[in-house]
């Protein structure tokens, strides 16, 4: 069995640092890593990153995470992602990493994700410049999620983005809106691939659990949704009997 | 900026002025407080990670909308440990 902890949209700045210090500090007991989905700061600042560095470093268990939109606002994600790695912070980008836990290995493939909408009330890519950037935007993403899922040579594989993948885990949220917060295309990345699980923030007002239409699990682990520190995940009960 | 008008509702125009100041103002950067229209002024909810942030974007919609009668029910996200784990056989 592999134990994943997760949670994403933790918005860090100064006034946020200890907060989920305490409840940190319990996860080597409980989880063979932390899986973080996203929107770790507030502007995307390098000092907002030393926050998340802070919190989020010298764990006792490996910490993997994408960046999140709010990461990007302040244009300085090569600063954010150093501070985060220097800390010893796993920053995927369309790309992907093996951990050897007790229970196996576990691969992870992340990319943040984009907007564009789900089957048949999704944006084109047709028309105005900006909109073709738009969609190329998300299909670019969704292309790089599914290669780095491919790639990984592993017992167990999850996917991680801040984008959701599936509307189901969405429901709480305005329909209008379901464009701005997910897309069609990585849900395909993710049935592309043997994927156990997928993990994803961002829709603070959504639910918990969904499937894709392959029928992988997915879960909203946006702090507000979930309501605690982070979820635990118990995975690959059949590794253990191989 | 959009007006607002004595003793009358604050109209759609308001409600967007505000969700987009919500989203878009560095001192409050946050998509995730809804705004919600009543017959005698706005409600305000969602979660937000301090009650610093909370406080923030009370004064900041006060600030720019002083006659807007603002009824606020946000909540700081809880984060302690979590009492239960999720099997996925």
């Amino acid at each position: 069995m592999i134990r994943i902890a997760a949670v994403g949209d933790v918005h860090l700045d100064e006034d946020v640092v200890g907060r989920f210090r305490p409840a940190l500090e319990e996860l080597p007991d409980c989880a063979d890593v932390l899986l973080l989905a996203g929107d770790l700061t507030r502007h995307g600042t390098e000092a907002e990153a030393r926050c998340v560095a802070q919190e989020f470093g010298n764990l006792g268990v490996p910490v993997i995470t994408v960046l999140g939109n709010h990461d990007h606002q302040c244009d300085q994600v090569p600063q954010v992602v150093k501070v985060l790695e220097d800390v010893g912070i796993t920053v995927l980008e369309g790309t992907g990493i093996v951990l050897e836990c007790a229970g196996g290995r576990l691969g992870v493939a992340g990319v943040k994700g984009f907007g564009g909408g789900f089957a048949g009330r999704c944006a084109s890519d047709f028309g105005e410049p900006e909109m073709k950037a738009f969609v190329q935007t998300t299909k670019e993403s969704a292309d790089a999620l599914g290669a780095a899922l491919l790639g990984l040579d592993c017992d167990l594989l999850v996917a991680l983005t801040h984008y959701s993948p599936v509307p189901d885990t969405l429901a709480g949220e305005p329909l209008e809106i379901y464009p701005f917060l997910g897309c069609y295309q990585l849900g395909q990345a993710i049935d592309s691939a043997p994927t156990a699980l997928a993990l994803h923030g961002h829709a603070h007002h959504g639910t918990e659990r969904g499937t894709t239409p392959g029928g992988v699990r997915v879960r909203n682990v946006a702090h507000p949704v979930i309501k605690q520190a982070y979820s635990i995940f118990h995975l690959g009960d059949h590794l253990d009997r191989s | 900026m959009t007006a607002h008008h004595g003793d009358a509702p604050p109209d759609e125009y308001v409600e967007a002025e505000i969700q987009s100041m919500l989203a878009e103002d560095p001192s409050v950067a946050e998509q995730g407080i809804t705004v919600v229209r009543r017959e005698r002024g706005l409600v305000l909810y969602g979660e937000v990670e301090s009650p610093h942030r909370r406080e923030e974007i009370l004064r900041r919609v006060a600030e720019r909308f002083p006659d807007v009668p603002i009824t606020s029910d946000i909540g700081v996200t809880r984060t302690q440990a979590p009492s239960q784990v999720e099997e996925l056989p």
